[in-house]
């Protein structure tokens, strides 16, 4: 099995607490990844809340580039999958914006490239069944909390995965890590997205409401598949505290992290340490990390 | 909020422009409100999305342009995938912001900052190819005029190893730019 892959701008900073247990967490299940070469962001909301017409040609630039390489493009950033495969799906049922496109990027991109998000590939090609088949270290007693944000399923209905208001593919891969997913009603409730640096006021709202529902609920932890909810829900649970006057300290964890770490991998591939709300006295006590180890 | 109609002829011009660059069609919203209903950020904004795309029937072209809704829209979809009458009500929000800029209505106040990030993520990837955190927030500061934006978090990127100084350039620049000059070009005429 192996996949173009499209890491994305966060996942080489901001992010590389998903990204690290990722590829560690794919190459123990056997996927093979070649980076799509040359890669260029894929525009997220900036572009296409700007221009129809820039929204498709960065996307398309490296959907040209792993046809080129014979490989279906693999990402883990919800946005970036979120734009690749509706651009992708733009580009191939529209033959002259096509031609227009492949003009502007100098290509001849055919649309053969498929886009395919982490969640899906584990899922729906690697199989519940082979996840835990590998697991070493069930994440027992962790109470988990899967949100799926805006961007993995919010698809016009022939895109879609997983189910729209309420999605389980995370749900399920997270509970054969041996966690307990919670139920809770936010699952797909926005963040506060790209108004990350623009109004803040209504990130800290946002996010503020789905770690108190998280919480209400009984979950331990947030566990996020997009760069962008991680940012907001971790960076900015400080203030979220300070407005509903109330201790949160809810860590937010990529699944990766929390899967990497079911099935054994070792600390620097797990990633613990980049959290701003700290997890491990947590999974200390709830045993699943030795003391020390993590620090 | 009440809109005088009395001495504005319906401007259906405006209507089909909108319909016409969003590939959607406007008369069939019957206002129902469920975009409005699932809006994350409407509680935030002066209108609801619905209204919005009233505003767009009824052909009130300044007050369609004018208003925070279009601006501040995350674009997370939950209102396109609600709506019974199968309106990509996102991509009519990203119509009307580009017509607004290019029309070179002024973003009220609050929205203004929103556009200033936009821009300011594009010069990135258009310079690198790809997005430096630490570029974009410089960037944006300097474009938004809020010099000390998120100053207090950046030591946690710092402190955690996760922020890469400048972004990796991508190979192939050139052609990049010339992407980026080539969709201005078509979208300036």
């Amino acid at each position: 099995m192996k996949y173009g892959y499209f890491p994305g701008c966060s996942l080489l900073s901001s992010a590389v607490e998903y990204d690290r247990p990722a590829r560690a967490l794919l190459g123990a299940l056997g996927v093979e990844l070649e980076e799509v070469e040359d890669w260029v962001c894929c525009g997220a909301t900036p572009a296409h809340a700007t221009s129809h017409l820039l929204s498709l040609a960065l996307p398309g630039i490296s959907l040209a580039a792993a046809e080129r390489q014979g490989l279906d493009v693999l990402t883990c950033c919800s946005a970036c999958y979120s734009r690749l495969k509706q651009a992708n799906h733009e580009l191939v049922h529209e033959p002259k914006l096509l031609a227009q496109v492949n003009e502007i990027i100098e290509e001849q991109y055919q649309g053969k490239s498929r886009v395919l998000h982490i969640v899906e590939l584990l899922a729906h090609e690697i199989g519940f069944e082979a996840i835990r088949a590998r697991v070493t270290r069930p994440l027992a007693g962790l109470k988990v909390a899967a949100y799926y944000g805006c961007l993995l399923t919010r698809f016009p209905e022939e895109l879609r995965i997983d189910k729209l208001e309420y999605p389980t593919l995370l749900d399920d891969l997270l509970a054969a890590a041996g966690a307990e997913p919670v139920d809770w009603p936010l699952k797909t409730e926005c963040c506060g997205a790209a108004l990350t640096l623009a109004r803040q006021d209504t990130v800290i709202r946002l996010s503020g409401q789905l770690l108190q529902v998280a919480k209400e609920c009984g979950a331990d932890v947030v566990a996020v598949a997009c760069p962008l909810c991680q940012a907001n829900m971790d960076m900015y649970q400080s203030d979220a505290e300070g407005q509903l006057g109330q201790q949160l300290g809810l860590p937010v964890l990529y699944f990766t992290q929390l899967m990497a770490l079911a099935i054994g991998l070792a600390p620097e591939d797990v990633c613990l340490d980049k959290q701003i709300v700290d997890p491990t006295p947590l999974l200390v006590e709830k045993g699943l990390v030795e003391t020390g180890v993590y620090l | 909020m009440k809109w005088d109609l009395s001495d504005k002829a319906l401007n259906s011009e405006f209507r089909h422009a909108v319909e016409a660059r969003s590939g959607q069609g406007l008369s069939t919203c019957c206002q129902c409100g469920k975009c409005s209903g699932g809006c994350p950020v409407m509680p935030d904004l002066d209108l609801s999305p619905n209204r919005v795309l009233r505003l767009v029937q009824l052909g009130l072209e300044d007050e369609a342009l004018r208003n925070e809704t279009v601006w501040c829209c995350v674009a997370c979809g939950t209102c396109n995938t609600r709506c019974p009458m199968n309106v990509d009500i996102v991509r009519v929000m990203d119509t009307l912001r580009a017509m607004a800029h290019r029309r070179g209505v002024e973003p009220p106040a609050t929205a203004a900052r929103v556009w200033a990030f936009y821009r300011s993520f594009l010069d990135c990837v258009e310079e690198f190819g790809r997005l430096g955190e630490i570029a974009l927030m410089g960037s944006y500061n300097i474009n938004s005029g809020r010099l000390l934006t998120n100053m207090v978090k950046a030591p946690w990127f710092f402190l955690k190893g996760k922020v890469a100084l400048s972004p990796h350039k991508i190979k192939k620049i050139d052609r990049l730019q010339r992407v980026f000059r080539r969709v201005a070009e078509i979208e300036s005429r």
